[in-house]
């Protein structure tokens, strides 16, 4: 019994981190439909900016938290009118975008390495040990319990903006159709620059506190972009609720099955998933 | 001196593997990220049959490329479902769960601790451990695949591919079958990757599975696109700036760790300015 | 057609220049040009770069004392990144390029492992201060090591663990050479023996290792031994054995042995075991080492076990060349017959299968610090 709890949370942990992930992605995706190769890697922007924050200037952990999401959400912004505006101006193919967005991340990946170094790092600051919950004898950190909690109502918040507030309203519109949504009056470019905004600002929190839980290294970008293209696909593309599912799934699938297969395999084991997914159930879980 | 023959076998070698990946993305579009996988087949495929059997170099290379071929056409037979992103993400998986085959079933790859000590090719009593000699082969197979794809291209073959690249539904209404032709070509670069990687572990000597991993097969799509999709000459001068721009850098005096992220940070840079302002790459005809 | 024009300018191009600046071999006056290999960048440039800082010193007291025969000492330092291939390339240009008859190196067993054969063709010694995995012993007539393989490590630990009654040990191991060797060796005994070993392996840069950790925890052993390459990954490890609320007996392997890894997790560590190839600090040459480190790079003498080892190398080396010659083959055959040798790092015996004499003794972390593993 101890064993399934503690299986089942750390399911739950890790697809608390995936569904954050989903959830900016799908944010993005679902409105501007092309893979941006750099979100990940736009988590760690805001991951090391906390970092920064916390050790270099010695500020408490709320503000650098909430500084290091808007370094991350404002540099994404940057990118979107330096880069991607001229390209969609002229009506680029997915292709273009998506190999831009390869420059992107080969890019900010390089100049975090050389800035921070390639080694691990912690987000906790020295001594820190989170408070422990002991729960059927399974065990589970306040971090951990924070992330899952962070992980149901962040998709809350999502959900009320996308369906009360005019940017939602306009989110929604531009993902049905951006031209004819254009027509009927929309900034589309205010309202996509919003977007980058937002998934930048969910994956920095979905980076940060993964680095209070475990750690971050430069390199660790693309494997955070296709852990949440992966719970995305599986939940539903394009879906916020769609995300949320997938990210969960895909986290219990992970640690279940590295229970009964050598644990090596569990990087196999997420895309064997997706693989199964695209081919039986290309729309994911939630779809239409 | 030496040291400049070493550089040109590596720039040869990489511009094999670039001159395949371009024949996937440049002339049929097909958006590939598991080159570095193939390459890894034909070197791992490679050294099991020089240890395990009496075979000659050659023979053992051309064996690993039939089974290269076999393993592309199987994938193909799941890849070709899908489009655009959704193929590179397939082909992604791919890579990773052949990565993980690497690192884990050791019987076959020794997993991490690599295999040391492979032997340079010999044909009909010329013997090529001399890096002289071996430059003058890898010339010379080089220019062979040159020539052989220079061919292709400008076939009725190639002609398909090009018409599947621009508009595959509509060749398809001409009653082309374009799923056969995604298969052969499919095939047909994973061999050239096979080969390029068997030379590859011929020239190093040692082979272990990072190598092999997706980063590689990222760092490929890169050069490709940068030299220009679509041309002959393209992956070729992406494979030699690829090999010599860290050359540049670490002359110029950046220390050894920092270059290597520089030339990171470069190539994205020039991507995105690529993708801005010249999408077809330096020399290409195809514009994403 | 053009590519065959193409063609044959290169190789007329690649003759002529090899032709014409292709340098002389070494004039025998000139300086002696040794080759070292080690990870001078990555996650390893934590052990490489003081290492080359201690071949540095060694070859500059070496010279300052009149150097070999009067020649002086020079070395061409290459980066093995920890890494085969970075190491294939690097003992390429040592052996063919820059010609060199003797290179100190790799510092990882994976640097090691792929210089070997490249070493052995071009008939260079290749003497390793810093490889322990057992798949050296005894590997090529051109290989040898003052270092201790690792079978020792994993030995002295099953023995220990024996002895104190466990049966049943569970490992988490990086999937990497100097982990996956120390696991070998401690299994082969562990199991000759009578007891039984289980594993859960991880890739490099994983961070999640919680359920591989409820597996092995679900088995109730013993111990779990901590078995990864570098102290950082052994922290994240040791976080997540924290945070699961396991207490166990705790083996750690010696990278893992970082005194302040030791001091962050003390609590978790008490009565943790490991084993290593010590050092003595009341050696006399050691602590001149230790002074003239300080001395000259202002900072403590870091990673004691293999600076010790590395400074030996080099007046090993530098006494070999003295009675035979600097020849490869010449040296490489004269290291075997080293006895006794007073060293930084005790009296240094290579055997004939050029692997040193004597090996890792078992220490247990009280209050945060590491102290012999009393019998």
């Amino acid at each position: 019994m101890e064993i399934f709890v503690q299986l089942l949370l750390n399911g739950l942990i890790a697809g608390s981190l995936y569904s954050l992930l989903a959830i900016g992605f799908n944010l993005f995706y679902g409105t501007v439909k092309f893979f941006d190769l750099a979100f990940g890697t736009i988590a760690l922007v805001g991951s090391y900016a906390t970092l920064s924050f916390l050790k270099n200037l010695d500020l408490p952990l709320l503000i650098s938290v909430m500084g290091g999401i808007l370094v991350g959400a404002v540099l994404n912004v940057i990118i979107y009118k330096l880069v991607y505006v001229p390209i969609r101006a002229r009506k680029g193919s997915n292709m273009v975008l998506l190999v831009t967005s390869l420059g992107v991340f080969t890019i900010l990946q390089s100049l975090l390495a050389i800035l921070f170094s390639s080694q691990f790092q912690t987000l906790r600051s020295a001594g820190y040990v989170p408070h422990i919950f002991h729960i059927y004898g399974a065990s589970v950190t306040s971090v951990q319990v924070l992330m899952i909690a962070l992980a149901v109502l962040v998709p809350i918040v999502m959900h009320f903006i996308l369906k009360r507030t005019k940017f939602g309203r306009a989110v929604r519109a531009i993902g049905d159709n951006e031209e004819v949504a254009s027509i009927v009056g929309i900034n589309t470019s205010k309202v996509i620059g919003g977007v980058f905004f937002i998934s930048a600002a969910l994956s920095g929190l979905a980076g940060i506190m993964n680095g209070l839980d475990r750690g971050i290294e430069p390199y660790m970008g693309l494997a955070l972009l296709l852990k949440g293209i992966i719970a995305a696909i599986v939940g539903g593309i394009g879906y916020l609720w769609g995300g949320v599912l997938g990210g969960f799934v895909l986290g219990l699938i992970e640690n279940f099955g590295t229970w009964y297969l050598p644990s090596e395999w569990k990087d196999a084991i997420a895309f064997v998933v997706l693989i199964i997914f695209l081919i039986f159930r290309p729309r994911g879980i939630l779809s239409k | 001196m030496g040291y400049i023959i070493h550089l040109i076998i590596l720039c040869l070698l990489f511009a094999i593997n670039a001159m395949s990946l371009n024949l996937l993305i440049g002339y049929t579009g097909l958006l590939f990220a598991a080159s570095a996988a193939f390459a890894g087949i034909g070197a791992y495929t490679t050294v099991f049959l020089l240890k395990s059997t009496e075979l000659g170099f050659f023979p053992a290379v051309i064996i690993s490329m039939l089974v290269a071929s076999v393993m592309a056409t199987l994938l193909g037979l799941v890849l070709n479902k899908f489009r655009d992103d959704y193929f590179a993400l397939v082909s992604v998986g791919f890579q990773v769960i052949v990565s993980t085959v690497f690192m884990y079933w050791v019987g076959f790859t020794r997993g991490p601790l690599g295999i040391p000590g492979i032997a340079r090719p010999t044909l009909l009593g010329l013997d090529f451990s001399s890096n002289i000699m071996f430059l003058i082969l890898v010339a010379i197979i080089a220019s062979v695949v040159y020539l052989f794809i220079k061919f292709l291209i400008g076939s009725p073959f190639g002609r398909v591919l090009k018409a599947i690249r621009d508009n595959e539904e509509a060749i398809k209404v001409f009653g082309y079958n374009t799923y056969f032709f995604k298969l052969t070509i499919l095939s047909l670069a994973a061999m050239l990757c096979a080969l390029a990687g068997a030379l590859y572990a011929s020239y190093i000597t040692y082979i272990s599975p990072p190598v092999f991993y997706l980063f590689e097969s990222i760092l490929l799509i890169s050069i490709v696109t940068f030299g220009g999709l679509g041309s002959l000459k393209g992956p070729v001068i992406g494979a030699v700036i690829m090999v010599l721009l860290p050359e540049a850098l670490r002359f110029v005096g950046f220390p050894p760790e920092v270059a290597a992220q520089m030339r990171q940070a470069v190539f994205g840079l020039a991507l995105i300015l690529l993708m801005l302002y010249r999408p077809q790459g330096l020399v290409g005809e195809y514009k994403l | 057609m053009k590519a065959i024009v193409w063609l044959i300018v290169i190789v007329v191009v690649i003759w002529a220049g090899w032709a014409l600046l292709d340098k002389a071999p070494e004039a025998e006056a000139g300086p002696i040009m040794i080759g070292f290999i080690g990870p001078l960048t990555g996650d390893a440039a934590a052990y490489g770069e003081p290492e080359r800082d201690v071949v540095a010193l060694a070859v500059e007291e070496i010279n300052a004392a009149g150097g070999i025969n009067g020649r002086q000492i020079s070395v061409i330092y290459e980066d093995g990144k920890c890494d085969g291939t970075a190491s294939a390339s690097a003992a390429q240009k040592l052996v063919n390029v820059d010609k060199v008859q003797a290179i100190i190196g790799g510092f990882c067993s994976s640097e090691s492992l792929a210089a070997v054969p490249i070493a052995a063709a071009g008939k260079v010694f290749l003497f390793s201060p810093g490889s322990s995995s057992p798949d050296l012993t005894g590997i090529n007539q051109f290989f040898a090591r003052n270092y201790p393989s690792d079978a020792s490590q994993g030995r002295v630990m099953a023995d220990v663990l024996y002895a104190k009654g466990m049966r049943n040990v569970a490992f988490i191991q990086e999937s990497k050479d100097y982990p996956l060797g120390i696991f070998k060796a401690f299994q082969a005994r562990f199991a000759e023996l009578g007891g039984e070993v289980v594993k859960e392996e991880f890739p490099t840069d994983s961070t999640d290792f919680r359920t591989s950790l409820t597996k092995l925890k679900a088995g109730k052993p013993d111990a779990l031994f901590v078995d990864a390459q570098t102290p950082a990954a052994a922290d994240r490890i040791l976080q997540q054995v924290q945070e699961l609320g396991w207490k166990t007996q705790i083996l750690l392997n010696d990278a893992a042995s970082d005194p302040a890894l030791i001091t962050k997790y003390a609590k978790l560590l008490e009565g943790a075991m490991f084993a290593e190839f010590g050092y003595d600090a009341t050696n006399s040459k050691f602590a001149a080492l230790a002074t003239a480190y300080k001395a000259k790079y202002a900072t403590d003498l870091p990673w004691q076990s293999y600076s010790q080892t590395y400074y030996d190398s080099v007046y090993i080396l530098a006494e070999g060349i003295k009675a035979v010659g600097y020849e490869g083959e010449k040296l490489a055959t004269w290291v075997r017959t080293v006895k006794d040798w007073p060293g930084a790092s005790g009296n240094v015996s290579i055997g004939s299968d050029g692997d040193v004499v004597g090996g890792h003794s078992a220490r247990v972390i009280m209050d945060g610090k590491a102290t012999p593993l009393g019998q």
